[in-house]
Parts: C-alpha cells; structure tokens; sequence
C-alpha cells in the first residue's frame, strides 16, 4: 500500500518498495500531466525515485520528513 | 557461528597451513612446476572461498596473492625469497583476520590500510606489463587499492551547494571535523542484489548537504527501465572517513571520498554587478590588517554589508570574511587573499600549502577509486523488455542459458565427447522450455537433436534455436520474444528425416543405474501410511486390558484374564517402541528451518541500514516435520518484526548507550515432550502504554481493565484478534502481518506463543510445541451417559468439590480451589445437553479444571475415566463443520471417542 | 525431487551452494574432485551438475569431458569458476559446460538458472 493512484494523481504513503516502482513506471506512462503527493511518505525505494525522475510529474506536496524532501528537492525541482 | 562460516574459518586455516608448508618446500626446490601449482591452486581456492563472506579486506589481499602465484607458475616473475615472505606475511594477516571472524563473526573496518600494503607488496613482483591486472575484474574490490587523492578538491562541483551549507561546514571544520565530498554511484544491478541504494545514502553519517542526480539523460518514458539504477548521489558530510567506509562497507567501490579542505568551501557567489564603491575599504582594510587591528577590521566589514545588497557576489565575499574573522582559525595571508578578491570580484585561489593546513583525512589510506567503467556481469547484458509472467531476473536468465548453448553448439571441434556435450545442450534447452511452459516445442527440439547427433554437428539444433528464440542480435539488445511460445512449433529445423518416438531415450534417466546411497528416500505418503497403521495398533492393543476385564468379569476366568493383562504389557511396549521409531523417522532439527536466517537477517537488516548479529543456538533439536514445517512462516514474521520495529539503528543504539550493533537470538530447546523456540532481541522493547491505550480504543479491553491491567498482560494483548488492524500494524509488525497471525499458526499445531518485552531493553516471542502431532493423549470424562475425550495438556487437575462448596455469583457458578476462585461450567450445558451434572454418593461433583491461555475454569462432569494416547482424526464430513469437536479416535472396544475442542465451546 | 551434483574442492564452497540449493528444495550431494564426481555421476545420474574448475587430481574440464563422453544421458552442467578471461569461457563449453558462472555466484541468480536449467518455475 505503499503508493494509491487517483485520478491525476499519485498519492505515497509511507515507503514505496521495490515492486511498486514497475506499477508506478506503467502509470506514469500512461498520463500526462500527472502530479504526485509526497506528503505521507517516509521513504520511496530508489528504482521509484528514478522513475518520478524520468517522468517529472508535478510535485503537488512534499514530504513531511525535512531531509527527505530535501534529497527529493535536489532530484525533482524543476530547474 | 552459522555453518557456512564456521566451514570456512576451518578449511581456510588447513589452507593456510598448506600454503605455508608448501612454501617451505618450495624454499628447498624453487622449480618444482608442481609444487608451484599447488600453491597456486590453495591461494586460488582460498580466495575464491573468501569472496562468498563480506570481507574485501581479505579478499582483496588472496587475490593479490593469487595473481602473485599465478605469474610465478607461468614464469612472469621469479620465485625468491623475498616473494615467499611477500605471501607469507600476507597469509599471516589473513590468519589474523581469521581469528577475528571466529571471536567477533565480522571484521572491523580498521584493516583497509594493512591490506592495501600487502597487496602492494604482493603486485611488486608481477612485472609491470602484466596486463592481466588491469583485465576488467568481476569484483572491483578486487582492483588494486590506488592512493588517494585521485581527485582534487577543486574538481568538485562545492558551488553548487547553498553558501549557508558551506559556511556550517566551514565551522564544523575549524571545531576538529573532517569534511568529506561523498559520491556514491551504485552498481546499475543494484535493485536486482536487493538494494536499496537511496535508504544507504540517507542514512549517511553527519550530512550537511545532498543531491541526486541521473548519470545520463533520461531515456524516453516508454523505454525506461525502472530497475536499472541509473542515480548517483552526492552528499558533503562532517563524518570521519572510518564511519563512512563503514556506513558504505558492502558497496564501497561504488563509492568515491574526497576530503575536503575548508577553505575549498569559500567561494563568493552571486551577482557580480552593482554595489557601493570598495576601494576605499579594501585600502582601509588592508591598513587595518597590517595594523593588526581585526576588530576593526570586522566593524569596517559589517558596515560594508549593512550598505551591500544581500544577492551580491560582493556581499558574499564579505560575509566569508566576517565569518573567517569570528572564528578567527586562518594565517593572516588568508584574510590578504580575501580583500583581495573584493578588489579583483574574483574567487581566492588557495594555495597548495594553505589548503594542506586545512584539517583533512588525507593521508589516510583510503577507498578511493574512480570506477565509471561497466562491470561485466557474469550471463549476459540484460534484456530491457518485458516478457509475460517472466521476471526480469527470468528473462536475464533465459537469454544467457539460451546464448550459452548457442555458443556450445557453434563450436566447431568434433572431439569424441560431441554426442554428449549435443544432448546436454538439448537437455538445457529442454529445461527452458519446460521452464516458460512451452511443452509444445519439446517435440521439435527432439526431432531436432536426433539430427544433430546423427550428423554429428550442432547445425540442425542452432537452427532450432534460431527458429524458436529468434533474433540473434536481441541477445544483446531488445527482449526475446518468448513470451507467447510460437503457436505451433517451426518445422524448418534442419531435420530432414523424423525419427521414431521410441528412438529418442535421452533426457530421460537410464533406470538401471545403480545407486548406493547412505540414506534411502522415502516418499512422505509411505511414511503416512506407516503412522495409519500404528494408530490402529495402538487402537487396537487398547482392547486387550477391556478383553481382560471380560475375562474377568462376564466369564469369571481370572487367570486368562491375568494373562491377558501380562501379554497386553508386552504388546504395549512394543507398540510404543514402534510409535517411537516412526515418530523418529518424520523428526527433523530444527536447523531446517533455521538455516535460512543467516541470510535474511543479513539481507534485511543491510537493507535496512542497521547492524544485527544472529545467534542460532539449538539447531540440533528434533521435533516433527509437521511440526517443523509449521515454524518457518511464523518465525520469519517474527523475526522480521524483530528487525523492522525492535532492533533500531546503529546511531539510535548508541544513543541509547547500547552497543551499535544489535543481537537477535534464535534458541530452541526441549522441554519434556515440547519443543521451544525462543526468539530475543535487545531492541527497543514494547511500550505497554501504546498497547494499552490501542487496545482501549479499539474497545478490546474496557476502563477497568485499562487501570488495573499489567504490563506483562498489556503486552500480550498484541496476540488478540482484531487488535492489529492497519495502524497497530504499521507500529509493532509492519508489513501487514500482525502477531495474531502467528498465533493462530502456532496454535494450528497445538502450540502457544509468549511474549514479554521490556521496554528499551528488548522482546522475546516464545514458541512452545508439541514435539509430534501424531499421537495424543486425553483424559476421558463422562457426562450424561457419553465419553468424551479432552486434551491432557489442557487438564491442570481433577478435584471433586462438596455441592454445598460451590457459590453462585451472578447466575455464574464458581468454587474457592487452592484459595483462588475458579468459576464453574457445566459440560453439559456447553454442549447443549438438558440433563443436570451428576453427583456422587457423598454429594460431590466431579470438576475438571483446565487451562485455558493463562486463566484456569472448571467444567462440570459426571465422573472420571482413565487417560489414554489416540491418534486424533480430524472430524470428517458432516461433522467437520462442528467446531465443538477437534476430533475422533477409535476406541479399543469399537467405539468412537470425540475429544472436545475447548477453545471453542468454552 | 531433481538431485543436483557439486563438484568442488572446497568444502566451504560445496557448503554454500549446498544451503542455497537445499534450501529450495533440491537434493544435493557432492564430489571434492573430477575423479570422484565421475565415480558418482556413473552410479547414480544426476539432473544438473555444478562444476569447480580448478581441482586436484581430475578439474572441472576433464570432469566434463569425461561425462560428455559417456554414452548415457546427459544432464546439463554450470561451470562455477573465478576465472575471469573470456578463453575459460570457450574451454568451458568445448568440454562441455552449459552455462559458465563466476563466483561468488549470488543466490538468486543461481538459483534462477538451476530452476531454468531443470524446466522449473519459480516455487
């Protein structure tokens, strides 16, 4: 239950594994203009982190955990 | 010590006495070619023994020693004295370090320096053109240790990184630390080892900044390949480098550590452009410097900063030198080079001798390497496409078996082994096929086989091949597409002539071959059969002491009945005897299923950054295969819980004055007839309170109940049902599995969990159960004219209570027992019989008090029987839905006993 | 139940392959050397074979080709060596290896290719 996809948007909460980055990579391909919410998570296994960083979805919310969101920043802002 | 590394230490001390006594002989006869390969050989087996253990250390120096005594039986380099005490000390130190995995179980990381010198020592005499060395290596800690320093500091991209961050770390320099600039690129396989490559970087020691960034340009999204790791990650850390080559330990060639001066951190940033006129205070600053007025000096700069925009580049260079002014750590001619560049608005260039002055762990040996090449994985480059159902592991597999036939196949020689190297070949093919479930195509590749061998050439199977895992380039690119087997099997493999059916015999096992094995294989269902039959017997010899009563009692003939009974003794021995031989025959240790934890909690707990010793202890202890069966998955969800929630981090640990590294203990013992399995960490415990206050919430326990519960019955509340729902799970369990999982497996089997914690200083589950399934023993009650069995480890006693003793409280009965209230049931109600409990002569009742988890009842009966082992049968049809009953045995005069399910009806 | 023959010189070796594979399910027994794996393989046959290289008294390539030269049926054989030159590779499968392996062998990549190896899936 690691990551919940709504409509537009992908929800994390807690950790996302291994396994949830291949679901995650299918969604991702499928949408455009999708965004994801960070909020809830606490850790996201590196093959999802590469995946939001292929796909550069719109961050809607970061993580609540301060240095998380600033790997995560250093990875995913837009620059 | 688990048996792997306790094999290891064992076999590598004999090899290292034989490399020694072989070294003293080559002392004696320097060109003895076989003693030279004999050394060879143990260095060589030796090291590649080392590679199965996490110790690079050692590793690293065998295989110095390796390519060492390669070059000399190759005559690359001259056997000398000097060589051999070159191997020699090197075989000293892996001794030692031997020792230290046998009193520890792991190596300390304070052995990179000694290994790097003899692995210098070693290379030396391997003459410098040897290319073998820089031969691409299947291990890069197996590359020679290079010096460190590869990297200057001012390569680094340190601008990058806030001024604020730098200045941070600029402090904690000045106080004594190190600073070092930390990049980690894992191996692209990584996710496949069950990495988690980001979990390791953020847990890197004392990180004052990070970033991550893609070693390439992203592919297009539909072409991605979410499992090949293609991050790196930076980070600057005040950590020292042993915490950081500890941290990073499994993967530390994939690491590179740079140390960083301070003063490489004072860089001046932002717009170059605009600002008040600083000549005036670059001549005055300059005055004062020379004056040695520096607090005049820092008045003049804060000034300056109130009239500066904070965005200038300007500006920056003011507040570095405020802040080298505070701390007040540099050589005057630092402080000249920073006025300097406000006149010249170019960055301080830092001399050589000034950065040296800086604190860094330079001249520590070190794990520096540079390490971009690819790695040759052993198989094949992977295959980025999907194939259905296959894992990418799968098809990784599939494509490298399929290409090391074809490579067989295409050899051109035609020794006399060819026929067996074809059938082999088709054999593996073969097994790929049964292994992706395309049966279809077995005929063809027998058809096709059986025209290899008569042509005695690999021709018509690379055909085969070519037809049935098509494209000869996608072995190194795109997918193979055999996810869908070709629907109907090509024909166009090179056979010309079938060949009949009954003429292809290979793939299957010739039946004659003579086995002589130790021990014999027993199907399980033979072995069932022998537990059916001994249960009749032992059903059966139970009617003999009911024959002797007969004897006695409706025929009046004593003495036949006395011999009855005398034989009954020898037959019961002999049954029990037998019962106990079976019974040995299904008992397996209990190492059976301890010996897959070695591995998952090191696997686990790397991937979780912390550091777990396990202790096995016990293993040798029997108990039923059932029974033994029935533990894996609840000590695995134990043990997980242990890792995820008990254990904490290294860094936790030590701030809770525990040492870093945390310990779980797996015990089994055997107590009486039941086997016990304790499982103990020295993690962060229970806290009775959150159970309490969850337990109360979801409305398992009432206010009462919450003041005055115990801790100890606190704790325990984790087994109820109904208590880990989603929340309490994410809290005490983790991954969905709360312990009244492992409670109802554990009871499946007639066995009890435990659990006491105390918090802070750690848990323990402990697994009671029966050593068999096999047989039970019951104690038989009467009640309203029936015989009912119940479990005898249910039964605390048998006591028979005056009527006039029994109180009622509340319409519930209860009697005072031993000083403690036990409350009454009668069986007969609970099993929905109208009659009333009999008494006897004297008025008593007869009271049957069981145990039920930790409380104690008494149930009503008519009377007592005797105790007796059945064979416990499942309830079947009807019946089976019944879950008053847990089963029925057969009785030694015909009659069916059912034994009662307590659990249930109570 | 597939049974499965390790020849290797190293006991510490035979151990770790031992546990991985026993550990999935198959039976296992061992040979510390060419001579006595052949001694094995000829009584008894086995459907996979984990081949050492260099061993005392008869290596892996002489082991196998060996084996291949009988007129029995053939199992297919990995060869497990920490050679790491692209030449052991060839001899490897000129004398009759099916696949060629560099050790330390992780896990679950052998046992991916001993499952394949066999015709099975994933348990």
């Amino acid at each position: 239950m690691g990551i919940e996809f709504k409509k537009n948007l992908v929800v994390f909460h807690d950790v996302a594994s291994v396994e949830d980055a291949e679901v995650l990579l299918e969604w991702l391909q499928g949408k455009t203009g999708a965004k994801a919410d960070l909020s809830a998570c606490t850790h996201l296994h590196c093959a999802n982190l590469q995946v939001l960083m292929a796909a550069k979805p719109s961050i809607q919310a970061w993580p609540a955990d301060a240095p998380l969101r600033a790997w995560l920043e250093s990875a995913l802002v837009a620059v | 010590m688990n048996p792997l590394l306790e094999q290891f230490l064992s076999e590598a001390r004999d090899f290292l006495q034989g490399i020694g006594e072989t070294l003293m002989q080559l002392e004696n006869a320097p060109d003895d070619a076989d003693l030279m390969n004999e050394l060879f050989r143990l260095v060589h087996t030796l090291k590649g023994n080392s590679g199965l253990f996490d110790v690079p250390e050692m590793t690293r120096v065998l295989h110095a020693g390796e390519d060492l005594m390669d070059a000399v039986r190759n005559r690359r380099a001259v056997y000398s004295r000097s060589l051999a005490d070159a191997l020699l000390e090197a075989m000293d130190f892996v001794g030692m370090l031997c020792d230290e995995l046998e009193a520890d179980g792991r190596l300390s990381a304070a052995h990179g320096g000694s290994s790097a010198r003899l692995v210098e020592a070693l290379r030396k005499p391997i003459p410098a053109d040897d290319n073998r060395v820089a031969a691409p290596e299947p291990e890069p800690e197996l590359a020679p240790a290079r010096p460190t320093s590869t990297l200057d500091s001012a390569d680094l991209p340190l601008d990058g990184i806030p001024e604020a961050v730098r200045m941070q770390a600029y402090r904690r320099s000045c106080g004594g630390e190190c600073l070092f600039w930390l990049d980690y690129r894992p191996d692209e396989q990584s996710f496949y080892q069950g990495e988690d490559p980001f979990f390791l970087a953020r847990q890197t020691p004392e990180l004052l900044w990070c970033g991550i960034q893609a070693r390439e340009p992203w592919p297009p999204l539909a072409e991605l390949d979410a499992y090949c790791c293609m991050l790196s990650f930076q980070g600057l850390t005040a950590a020292s480098r042993a915490d950081l080559e500890e941290q990073y330990r499994y993967v530390i060639d994939q690491v590179r550590l740079t140390a960083i001066p301070r003063l490489a951190l004072v860089i001046p940033g932002g717009d170059p452009n605009g600002g008040p006129v600083y000549e005036d205070f670059v001549a005055d600053a300059r005055a004062l410097l020379r004056a040695g007025d520096l607090a005049g000096l820092v008045r003049n700069v804060s000034s300056m900063l109130e009239l500066s925009g904070p965005d200038l580049w300007i500006a920056s260079a003011l507040r570095w030198l405020q802040l080298v002014l505070e701390i007040g750590q540099e050589e005057g001619a630092v402080l000249d080079a920073l006025v300097d560049c406000l006149e010249s608005l170019a960055p301080p260039r830092w001399e050589a001798s000034e950065l040296a002055a800086a604190p860094s762990a330079a001249s520590e040996p070190t794990s520096d390497r540079q390490d971009d090449a690819p790695r040759a994985e052993h198989g094949r480059e992977a295959p980025g496409g999907e194939r259905d159902a296959l894992s990418p592991l799968e098809a990784d597999t599939l494509t490298a078996v399929v290409a090391a036939q074809r490579e067989v196949l295409a050899l051109s020689d035609a020794p006399a082994w060819l026929p067996g190297r074809i059938k082999a070949a088709a054999e593996a093919l073969a097994g790929c096929l049964r292994a992706v479930d395309a049966m279809a195509s077995l005929q063809s590749l027998e058809v096709a086989t059986a025209s290899a061998l008569e042509a005695r050439s690999g021709a018509p199977l690379l055909a085969w091949i070519e037809a049935c895992f098509p494209a000869d380039a996608s072995i190194e690119r795109g997918p193979v597409g055999l996810a869908a087997e070709p629907e109907s099997p090509p024909p166009r493999a090179g056979a010309q002539r079938p060949v009949g059916e009954d003429e292809i015999k290979f793939g299957r096992r010739a039946e004659d071959a003579i086995a002589a094995p130790k021990s014999l294989k027993v199907d399980q269902v033979k072995i069932d059969r022998l537990m059916d039959l001994i249960g009749e017997m032992v059903v059966a010899k139970n009617a003999l002491p009911y024959l002797a009563g007969r004897a006695e009692a409706v025929f009046g003939v004593r003495e036949l009945s006395r011999d009855i009974k005398g034989h009954y003794g020898v037959i019961n021995r002999i049954v029990e005897e037998m019962q106990g031989a079976i019974m040995q025959v299904r008992m397996m240790p209990v190492s059976f299923v301890f010996q897959r934890f070695p591995r998952l909690v090191r696997d686990i707990s790397r991937k979780l950054g912390k550091e777990v010793e396990l202790i096995l202890e016990g293993g040798d202890t029997e108990a039923d295969k059932t029974i033994i069966e029935a533990l894996g998955d609840p000590l695995v969800h134990i043990v997980r819980n242990s890792l995820d929630h008990g254990i904490e981090s290294p860094g936790q640990r030590r701030a809770a004055g525990k040492a870093a590294t945390g310990t779980l203990r797996l015990r089994a013992t055997q107590e009486s007839d039941r086997v016990v399995i304790e499982i103990a960490d020295d993690g962060k415990g229970i806290d009775p309170d959150v159970i309490k206050r969850k337990a109360y919430a979801k409305g398992l326990i009432d206010e009462t109940v919450l003041e005055q519960i115990s801790d100890q019955e606190a704790v325990n509340l984790v087994f109820a049902a109904g208590f880990s729902t989603t929340e309490v799970i994410s809290d005490l369990s983790g991954r969905g599995v709360g312990m009244d999982v492992v409670r109802t497996a554990v009871e499946k089997v007639n066995g009890s969990v435990a659990l006491t914690s105390r918090k802070g200083q750690g848990s323990q589950v402990r697994l009671s159960l029966p050593l068999s399934m096999a047989v039970t023993n019951v104690m038989i009650v009467v009640s309203d004219g029936q015989r009912f069995g119940v479990p005898m480890d249910r039964v605390v006693e048998t006591v028979r209570v005056p009527r006039a003793a029994i109180r009622v409280i509340k319409h519930s009965q209860a009697a005072v027992l031993r000083g403690r209230i036990v409350p009454l049931k009668s069986l007969n109600e609970l099993l929905g019989l109208a009659a009333q409990p009999k008494s006897n002569d004297d008025d008593e009742l007869a009271v049957l008090v069981v145990r039920l988890g930790d409380e104690s009842l008494g149930l009503l009966v008519d009377d007592f029987s005797e105790t007796l082992d059945i064979i416990l049968k499942p309830m079947a049809g009807v019946l089976a839905g019944l879950p008053a009953y847990a089963g029925s045995a057969l009785m030694g005069d015909g009659s069916v006993l059912v034994v009662l399910n307590l659990k249930e009806i109570l | 139940m597939k049974r499965i023959l390790i020849v290797d010189d190293a006991a510490t070796v035979r151990l770790y392959h031992r546990e991985i594979l026993e550990a999935a399910g198959f039976e296992v027994e061992e040979a510390m050397n060419g001579i006595e794996a052949l001694e094995r393989s000829l009584q008894a046959g086995f459907d996979l074979y984990l081949v050492d290289i260099n061993m005392p008294k008869l290596d892996g390539y002489g082991f196998l080709r060996e084996l291949r030269g009988q007129d029995l049926p053939q199992a297919p054989a990995i060869m497990i060596s920490t050679e790491a030159q692209p030449s052991d590779e060839r001899r490897a499968y000129a004398a009759g290896a099916n696949l060629y392996l560099r050790k330390p062998v992780k896990p679950e990549h052998l046992l991916a290719q001993v499952r394949l190896l066999l015709g099975e899936r994933r348990p």
